[in-house]
C-alpha cells in the first residue's frame, strides 16, 4: 500500500503535537511538581509513535517508544525528575522533531544511538523492547473459510483515520477475500471519512484473529463482527476538514479577481438607465462581499500558531545569556490571514531576541535597580478594527535617547538640532540598517540590531512598526498589521492625466505645494514641511508624462519608509480604493519605482508606485 | 515550414507591412483597447490593458516594425503566448485567417523595409507578399529576463 501521499498529513500532525511537547515541557520544567504535563507528553508521543509506526517510519517509532518509556516511567513514579531530565526530554523531543520532517522529506534514518542510550539510562532499562506493530497473524489453511460482516471503529481522536481504515482493509486482506468495503476505499481516503467502515469477508480465520489482525492497524477502538450499521456522515455538531493552504491561495485570488469585476459592473450599473441593471449589481455586490467574508475567515489563523515557538526561544536563550526570564502570552486566539502570519514570525523573532538579548538585564544588575531578579517578556495580539496590533514589551533597561542621539550625529553631522528623540525619531534611528553595531551601542542597550529587519518585514506586509520606551523601564514595540493582505488601501493620484496608485501604509500626511517653502537639500530640491526638510520628487517629471500642462494648485503626498520622507508632488488627488495588486508581465526596464499594477472600478489598469523607491 | 502540409496563420497590416503570425501562437484577438502607460519602458511598448479582470502587457507592432500608422485602421490587438507569458500585439488591422499550403510559403527572405532575423518566412495570398513574422525575436527585447 502506498502511504506516501499520507506523508503532509503525517508532518503536519506530528508538528502540532511536538509542538505541543515544547510547551508541556516548558510548563512542567518551570513547576516540576506539577506532573499534569506528563499525561499530555506521553499521549502525544504515543500519537507520533504509532503515526510513525503506521507510515512504516521505524527510526520516528523507535525513539519515540524510548521516550514514551522514559515518560511512563515518570508517570508512573518509578524514575525522579532531576535537574538533567528536562535537559533530555527537551534534547528528545527536537530530535524527534528531526527525525520526522526527514521522515516526510523520505530520509529516515536511525535515531542517534548517544540519546537512544541516554533515554534508555534514564528509564531505568539497558535495552528496551524495540517498537513496531506486530506481524499479522497467520492465516490457517486447514479451515474452510466462511462469510462474515465486519464492522471497524477507528478512535474519533485518532489522525490518519483514512490510512488506518485503509490499513485494516489491507491487514484483513492477509486473512481472507475482503469485499463490500463502506464507505469505498477511495473515500476512506478523504478527510470527511468518520472512521465508521464495515466490510465483508470470507476467511478461514477465526473472529478473534481476524480481530486481531485489523487492530494492529492501530488506533481501533471496535472490532465487531455483525451486520453492518449505516454509515452515517451527519453525526455531530460543527465539523471541520483540513484544506491545502494552496487552494484558498487560489480561491483569494479569484476573489480579489470577483472584487475588481464588481467594482467594474458597479460603475456600468452607474451608466445605465436600467432599473434592472443595477438591482443586479447591488445584488451581485452582497454577494462578491460574502464569499470575500468567507473565504477570508477560512484563511484566518490564530495567532498563537506562531507564538507558540517562542516560550522555547526564550528558555534557551535565558539560559545561554546567564538571565532569568518570565515570558507570557496572550492573545493567542487572535487570528491573522495566513499569508501575513507566515511573515510574521521572522519580526518578532528579532523582536523578542532583542529583548531577550538587549532589554532584560542580568539578575544582579536588575536587583541593584530595584527590580525583581526575574525580567518578564510580553508578547500580545489584538484586534484593532481592520487590523491586528502585535505588542512584544520587556521590563528592561529601555534605551538610552541620549546616547542614540548622539551617535545618530555623529553619524550624521548635518542632523537636527533637536534635543531629546520622540518614539518616531528614535524608531526612526534604531531601524537604520547597521545603526547598533557592538562598537556603536555600547551603553546603550544594543538595539537596533534586527529592527531594521523587522521594520522591513512589517513594511512589505503594509504595516507599521512603532516604539515605547522609558529609560530604566523597558521597552515596547508595537507591530501593527492588516488582517489581510488580499486588499489594500490606496490613494489614487494623477499625473498628467494618468493615475497612481499609491499604498496607503506609506502615506504620512498630504499637502498642498507651497513653492515659497522650497529649498535645497544636497543640491536638490527639497520642501520645507513643518520645520522638515523633505526632499522632493515630482512625479511628472518622474513618469515623463507628456500630457497637459501642470495645475497650478499641486498636493503633495508625504510619504513615509522607515525614517525617511518623500515629498511627491502630483496633479490631483482622484480619492481613495481597496485595490487588488494583479500580476502581469513586466517589460524590460521597468522602473523600479513601478510596485505592481491593479485594475481601477471603472475597469482601467493603474500603476502601483512603491514609495521605498521614490527618492 | 516546409515539412508541414499547411500553415495556418492569422493575416494583419502593420503600416504597409501584411504580416501573418501562426495560428498556433495566436491565443486571442481583441479589438483595440486604451492601454495604460508604463513609464520608462520605451516606445515599444503600448501598455497595460484589463482583458476580463486580467493585465496584458500590449506591444506596439508599429514602432516594432518602425512602419508608419495608417488612418483608416481600425486597431486590434492579438494575444499571443510566448515562452509561457501572453502578451498583446498592436496591429493595424487583422485580415484574414488563413489556410496556407506549404508550398505557397517559402523560407525566410529579404525584404525591403523590415529586419530580416524578424521574417519566419515569406508567402503569397491573393497575389501579394506576406511575411511570416518570427514572434519570438519580434518580442524578445522587450519581454523580461
Amino acid at each position: 500500500m502506498d502511504l506516501s501521499k499520507y506523508a503532509g498529513l503525517f508532518l503536519a500532525e506530528s508538528r502540532e503535537h511536538l509542538s505541543g511537547c515544547n510547551q508541556l515541557l516548558l510548563m512542567w520544567e518551570r513547576e516540576p511538581a506539577n506532573r499534569d504535563a506528563v499525561g499530555g507528553l506521553f499521549r502525544s508521543i504515543h500519537t507520533i509513535k504509532g503515526m510513525g509506526a503506521t507510515m512504516g517510519f521505524t527510526g520516528v517509532a523507535e525513539l519515540a517508544h524510548r521516550l514514551e518509556s522514559l515518560l511512563d516511567a515518570i508517570r508512573q513514579e518509578r524514575v525522579t525528575v532531576e535537574s538533567g531530565t528536562f535537559q533530555l526530554l527537551f534534547r528528545a523531543v527536537d530530535a524527534l522533531g528531526e527525525a520526522v520532517e526527514e521522515a516526510a522529506a523520505g530520509r529516515e534514518r536511525a535515531p542517534d544511538p548517544a540519546l537512544v542510550a541516554a533515554l534508555d539510562r534514564a528509564t531505568g532499562q539497558a535495552g528496551a523492547t524495540p517498537a513496531g506493530p506486530a506481524p499479522p497473524p497467520r492465516r490457517r489453511a486447514t479451515d474452510t473459510p466462511r462469510a462474515r460482516s465486519v464492522q471497524v471503529i477507528i478512535r474519533a481522536d485518532a489522525v490518519m483515520r483514512g490510512a488506518r481504515a485503509v490499513l485494516a482493509v489491507r491487514r484483513a486482506e492477509s486473512l481472507g477475500r475482503v469485499g463490500a468495503v463502506r464507505p469505498p476505499l477511495v473515500q476512506l481516503e478523504r478527510e470527511e471519512f468518520d472512521g465508521r467502515l464495515a466490510f465483508r469477508i470470507e476467511s478461514a480465520a477465526t473472529e478473534d484473529e481476524l480481530a486481531a489482525a485489523i487492530r494492529t492497524a492501530g488506533e481501533i477502538e471496535a472490532v465487531r463482527f455483525e451486520e453492518p450499521a449505516p454509515v452515517d456522515g451527519t453525526a455531530g455538531g460543527r465539523r471541520q476538514i483540513r484544506v491545502d493552504l494552496n487552494r484558498l491561495d487560489r480561491l483569494m485570488k479569484q476573489v480579489g479577481e470577483l472584487v475588481v469585476a464588481r467594482s467594474r459592473l458597479g460603475v456600468l450599473a452607474g451608466q445605465s438607465d436600467d432599473p434592472a441593471l443595477a438591482e443586479l449589481s447591488d445584488r451581485m455586490s452582497r454577494l462578491v462581499s460574502g464569499i470575500q467574508t468567507e473565504v477570508i475567515a477560512a484563511r484566518m489563523t490564530p495567532v498563537g500558531d506562531v507564538f507558540e515557538r517562542f516560550p522555547r526561544l526564550v528558555r534557551d536563550l535565558s539560559r545561554d545569556l546567564g538571565k532569568r526570564i518570565r515570558f507570557d502570552v496572550e492573545g493567542e486566539e487572535i487570528e491573522l490571514d495566513r499569508s501575513i502570519l507566515d511573515e510574521i514570525g521572522d519580526p518578532l523573532l528579532h523582536l523578542i531576541r532583542n529583548a531577550a538579548d538587549h532589554g532584560i538585564e542580568s539578575p544582579e544588575v536588575r536587583e541593584r535597580a530595584g527590580k525583581p531578579p526575574e525580567g518578564r517578556i510580553l508578547l500580545a495580539a489584538a484586534r484593532e478594527r481592520n487590523s491586528v496590533v502585535l505588542r512584544v514589551s520587556d521590563d528592561g533597561r529601555g534605551i538610552d535617547r541620549a546616547a542614540v542621539l548622539a551617535r545618530a550625529r555623529r553619524d550624521d553631522p548635518a542632523r537636527g538640532e533637536a534635543e531629546a528623540l520622540s518614539d518616531d525619531a528614535l524608531l526612526r534611528v534604531i531601524a537604520r540598517p547597521g545603526f547598533s553595531t557592538a562598537q556603536a551601542v555600547s551603553g546603550v542597550s544594543g538595539r537596533g540590531v534586527g529592527v531594521d529587519v523587522a521594520m522591513t518585514r512589517v513594511r512589505q506586509l503594509g504595516g507599521t512598526l512603532e516604539i515605547r520606551s522609558d529609560l530604566g523601564k523597558g521597552t515596547t514595540f508595537l507591530i501593527r498589521v492588516p488582517l489581510t493582505l488580499a486588499i489594500v488601501r490606496a490613494l489614487l493620484a494623477d499625473a498628467g492625466g494618468e493615475r497612481y496608485a499609491l499604498p496607503l501604509a506609506y502615506v504620512a500626511e498630504t499637502v498642498e505645494f507651497d513653492p515659497r517653502a522650497v529649498t535645497a537639500l544636497r543640491s536638490r530640491e527639497a520642501l520645507v514641511v513643518r520645520e522638515q526638510v523633505i526632499p522632493t520628487v515630482h512625479l511628472r517629471d518622474l513618469v515623463a508624462s507628456r500630457e497637459r500642462p501642470a495645475p497650478s494648485r499641486r498636493p503633495t503626498v508625504i510619504l513615509e519608509v522607515g525614517e525617511r520622507r518623500t515629498a511627491l508632488v502630483v496633479d490631483a488627488l482622484v480619492g481613495q480604493q481597496d485595490i487588488v495588486v494583479a500580476p502581469f508581465d513586466a517589460p524590460r526596464g521597468m522602473p523600479p519605482y513601478v510596485g505592481g499594477a491593479t485594475i481601477l472600478a471603472d475597469g482601467a489598469p493603474a500603476l502601483v508606485l512603491d514609495a521605498a523607491a521614490l527618492r | 515550414m516546409a515539412d508541414s502540409p499547411t500553415l495556418h496563420a492569422v493575416i494583419f497590416r502593420i503600416g504597409a507591412l501584411n504580416c501573418a503570425a501562426p495560428a498556433g501562437i495566436v491565443r486571442e484577438i481583441l479589438p483595440r483597447l486604451d492601454a495604460t502607460r508604463i513609464p520608462g519602458v520605451g516606445q515599444a511598448v503600448e501598455g497595460l490593458v484589463n482583458v476580463r479582470g486580467t493585465l496584458l502587457t500590449v506591444l506596439d507592432g508599429h514602432v516594432l516594425l518602425q512602419q508608419p500608422r495608417r488612418e483608416e485602421d481600425e486597431g486590434a490587438i492579438i494575444v499571443v503566448e510566448v515562452g509561457g507569458r501572453r502578451y498583446g500585439l498592436g496591429v493595424g488591422q487583422v485580415v484574414d485567417f488563413l489556410e496556407v499550403p506549404a508550398h505557397a510559403v517559402a523560407e525566410r527572405a529579404e525584404l525591403p523595409g523590415i529586419d530580416p532575423r524578424l521574417v519566419k518566412a515569406v508567402g503569397i495570398r491573393d497575389g501579394a507578399h506576406f511575411i511570416v513574422l518570427d514572434i519570438d525575436a519580434l518580442v524578445a527585447p522587450i519581454i523580461g529576463s
